[in-house]
C-alpha cells in the first residue's frame, strides 16, 4: 500500500478505537450471578464472607450438645431461642441480619429448635392480636397471653483486627454467637467463624 | 490527515472545554445564598443543579451529606458520606492521565480526594450523624474509621498537620460513652498529642474539656505517675468527680460555628519582553468568611457553662494550604513552561495559530480552588453534667465582646450515667466576600 493508504488506515482505525470505547460506556450492563460465587471487590465485609459465617455457625448449632441436653431435662420439649443483638464491634458498617436471618432459617427447618419472634417482631404481631381482640370472630380470635417463652437466647458480636502498611491491609474479622439460658444465666453454646483477608490496593489507575 | 501548523489544537481546544471558564468556589454561589438566608433544602436544590463533572464527585458528595444533615436527615446524610468515602478512597490513588493533564492544563483536572483534615472530620460529622439517630455501635464503628485513617496518614507522612485532634477527641468520647474507658484514654492521649502538635503550627489550645478528661480517666484506671504528671503540666486541680459521673448524665453540646474558608485564585500576568506571548500563573489563597460569633453559652435552669474552641478549621485549612504552596507553585510553573514552550512552537507555523494557543492557554490557568465549602469554620465543645431527666436547654450565640447576637432552646432527655450528644450548627446570615 503507499503512504497516503496507510495513513488513512490508520486514521480510520484510530476512529474505530474510539467509536467502540465511546460506545462501550453508553448503556448500564447487567450481568446475572450465581448466589454462591465468590466476587471480591474492595475488600470489604461481603456477602460472600456472610454466606460463610452463616454456614458455619448453622453447622456448629446443629451439631451442639445443647438441643439434646434440653430435650431430655425437659422430657422432649424442643428448645425455644429468641434472636438477640448481634453488636457490631468491627470497623465496618455491617449488616448482621443477613446471617442470622440465614440461621434462623436454617434452624427452624432443621426441626431440631425452635424460634421465637424477637423484640423487633413481636410488636407487630401483639398489635394484630389486639387487633383480632376487638374485631375477629370469637371463634378466630387468638388469645393474648399465650406467647411460648424463649427458653434461649441469641446473642454474639463481630470483632475485627486490622494491619495495614501502605497499601496492603490484612483484616481479621471474628464473628461469636452465643446461646445464653434464660431461665439461669448458663452460655450453653458458643459458636465462632474467623475469616481473613489480604487486601492490597492498586498504586496507579489510569 | 490533519494538518500539521493545526496539530497541536484539538488538545488545546478540549482542554478549554474540560475545564470551563470559572473556578470551583465562583460557581458555588447559589448554594451558598441559600445556606445563608437558612435554607439548607433549597441549598441541596442549587447544589444538585450545579451538578459535578467526575473529578468532583467527592466534594459534591460531601456537600450533599452536610446538606442533608442541616437540613435533618441523618440516614440520607450518612448515605451520602459513605459513598464519599468510597469515591475518595479510589481518588487518593494516583492516575496517570491525571498527572498529566495537572501538568498540561491545570491543578483542577486531578480527581479531588480531600485535604487530611478533611477525611477525618468525613468520619466525625458521619459519627454525628449516627449520635444523633441514637445509633451509638454505628457511631463507634466511626470511631474506629478515624482511627484507622489517622494511622494511615500518620505513617505516610510525618506531617502533624494530618492528625486531626477534634476527630481523635469525639473518637475518644464516643469510646467513653459506649463505656470503653482503655480506649477512650488512648484516643485523650492520641488527641493532646495532636494538639500539641498543632500548637507549634498556628498555636492551637488545649481544650479545658481534654485536659479534665485525662486528669479524670488517668485517676479511675489507676495510673498515678502519669496523672501526677499531667496534673503538674495542665496546673489543674478541678476535674469531675466519679460519683458526680455516676449519679448524673452528661450532655456533650457542640457548636459548628460559620463556615469553612473559600479558596479564592491569584492570577499573575507575565509578558515577557523577548517573546510575544503572554504567560499567567495562577496560586490560590483562603479567603476567611466573616462571623460575628465568638462563642456560646448553654443554660439548663441554675447550671451555665461556655463553649470552648476544639477545632480551628480556617487556621488548619490555611496551614495545609501553605504547606502545599511549594508543590502547587511547582506544577504552575512547569505549566507555564509547557504552555510557552507549545505556543511558541505553534508561533513557528502560523501567527494565527499561536494566539489561539496562547488564548487557550491563558484560559485554562485557573487555581483549584476546590474544598469541603459547607464545613464550619471552627468547632467548640461545652460538656454538663445534668440530673437524669427532660431538660429545657438556652443555647445564647454570643459576639467577642459578650453581646447576644441569638438565642436557640433546645430539650432533652438527659439519662444517669449515659451521655447524650447535641449540635448545632450556625451559618452566620451574611455571605462574607464576593459571591
Amino acid at each position: 500500500m503507499s503512504l497516503t493508504q496507510l495513513r488513512a488506515a490508520r486514521s480510520a482505525a484510530i476512529l474505530l478505537v474510539v467509536a467502540l470505547v465511546a460506545l462501550a460506556g453508553c448503556s448500564t450492563r447487567v450481568t446475572r450471578m450465581d448466589e454462591g460465587e465468590v466476587k471480591d471487590l474492595s475488600g470489604n465485609w461481603n456477602d460472600t464472607d456472610s454466606q460463610l459465617v452463616s454456614k458455619e455457625m448453622i453447622g456448629q448449632m446443629l451439631e451442639g450438645a445443647w438441643a439434646s441436653n434440653h430435650q431430655r431435662a425437659h422430657g422432649g420439649k424442643l428448645p425455644a431461642v429468641i434472636v438477640g443483638t448481634v453488636k457490631n464491634l468491627s470497623h465496618e458498617h455491617i449488616n448482621v441480619n443477613t446471617f442470622v436471618a440465614d440461621i434462623e432459617r436454617a434452624v427452624i427447618n432443621s426441626g431440631r429448635v425452635e424460634f421465637v419472634a424477637s423484640a423487633a417482631e413481636r410488636q407487630e404481631v401483639r398489635d394484630e392480636r389486639k387487633d383480632q381482640d376487638v374485631n375477629a370472630t370469637e371463634e378466630s380470635r387468638k388469645a393474648m397471653g399465650k406467647e411460648l417463652g424463649a427458653d434461649y437466647m441469641l446473642t454474639g458480636s463481630i470483632n475485627t483486627i486490622i494491619d495495614a502498611e501502605g497499601k496492603t491491609s490484612v483484616r481479621y474479622y471474628q464473628v461469636d454467637l452465643n446461646l445464653i439460658s434464660l431461665s439461669d444465666n448458663r452460655k450453653v453454646w458458643v459458636g465462632q467463624k474467623k475469616i481473613k483477608k489480604q487486601v492490597d490496593k492498586p498504586g496507579m489507575r489510569l | 490527515m490533519i494538518a500539521p501548523r493545526l496539530r497541536h489544537f484539538p488538545l488545546l481546544l478540549a482542554s478549554v472545554l474540560l475545564t470551563g471558564c470559572a473556578t470551583y468556589s465562583a460557581t458555588m454561589g447559589e448554594m451558598e445564598r441559600q445556606l445563608a438566608v437558612g435554607n439548607p433544602r433549597a441549598a441541596l436544590e442549587a447544589l444538585e443543579q450545579r451538578g459535578a463533572p467526575e473529578r468532583d464527585r467527592a466534594l459534591f458528595l460531601l456537600d450533599k451529606a452536610m446538606l442533608l444533615r442541616l437540613a435533618g436527615d441523618y440516614a440520607a446524610s450518612n448515605a451520602a458520606f459513605e459513598e464519599a468515602k468510597t469515591v475518595m478512597e479510589v481518588a487518593s490513588v494516583a492516575s496517570v492521565t491525571e498527572t498529566t493533564g495537572s501538568f498540561i492544563i491545570n491543578d483542577a483536572t486531578r480527581s479531588y480526594a480531600g485535604e487530611p483534615f478533611e477525611q477525618a472530620l468525613l468520619h466525625a460529622y458521619a459519627a454525628l450523624n449516627y449520635l444523633a439517630l441514637n445509633a451509638m455501635d454505628e457511631a463507634r464503628v466511626e470511631a474506629l474509621q478515624v482511627d484507622a485513617r489517622l494511622q494511615a496518614l500518620a505513617d505516610d507522612d510525618d506531617e502533624p498537620l494530618a492528625q486531626d485532634p477534634f476527630a481523635r477527641y469525639l473518637a475518644g468520647v464516643i469510646y467513653e460513652a459506649k463505656g470503653e474507658s482503655d480506649d477512650a484514654l488512648i484516643s485523650y492521649r492520641k488527641a493532646y498529642q495532636a494538639y500539641k502538635a498543632h500548637t507549634k503550627v498556628y498555636g492551637a489550645v488545649v481544650p479545658a474539656a481534654l485536659q479534665r478528661d485525662l486528669l479524670r480517666l488517668t485517676e479511675r484506671l489507676g495510673l498515678k505517675d502519669e496523672h501526677a504528671r499531667l496534673k503538674e503540666e495542665f496546673k489543674r486541680e478541678d476535674w469531675p468527680a466519679r460519683a458526680g459521673y455516676a449519679q448524673n448524665g452528661e450532655l456533650v453540646f457542640l457548636l459548628h460555628n460559620g463556615l469553612a474558608p473559600v479558596k479564592r485564585e491569584h492570577i499573575s500576568v507575565i509578558y515577557p519582553p523577548v517573546s510575544s506571548q503572554v504567560v499567567s500563573v495562577a496560586l490560590p489563597y483562603y479567603e476567611e468568611r466573616s462571623n460575628p460569633v465568638a462563642r456560646a453559652r448553654l443554660t439548663a435552669g441554675d447550671a451555665a457553662v461556655e463553649t470552648e474552641l476544639v477545632e480551628d478549621i480556617n487556621a488548619i485549612a490555611k496551614a495545609t494550604l501553605d504547606d502545599a504552596m511549594g508543590a502547587i507553585t511547582a506544577r504552575a510553573v512547569a505549566r507555564a513552561v509547557a504552555k510557552y514552550k507549545v505556543t511558541a512552537q505553534a508561533k513557528k507555523e502560523n501567527a494565527a495559530a499561536g494566539l489561539v494557543s496562547n488564548i487557550a492557554g491563558l484560559l485554562t490557568e485557573r487555581a483549584d480552588t476546590r474544598s469541603w465549602l459547607t464545613l464550619p469554620g471552627e468547632v467548640q465543645l461545652a460538656r454538663l453534667l445534668l440530673p437524669p431527666g427532660d431538660h429545657r436547654l438556652k443555647l445564647e450565640l454570643l459576639t467577642a465582646g459578650g453581646a447576644v447576637l441569638a438565642t436557640r432552646e433546645f430539650d432533652v432527655h438527659i439519662e444517669k450515667g449515659r451521655k447524650s450528644f447535641l449540635s448545632h450548627h450556625w451559618i452566620p446570615s451574611l455571605p462574607a466576600g464576593r459571591i
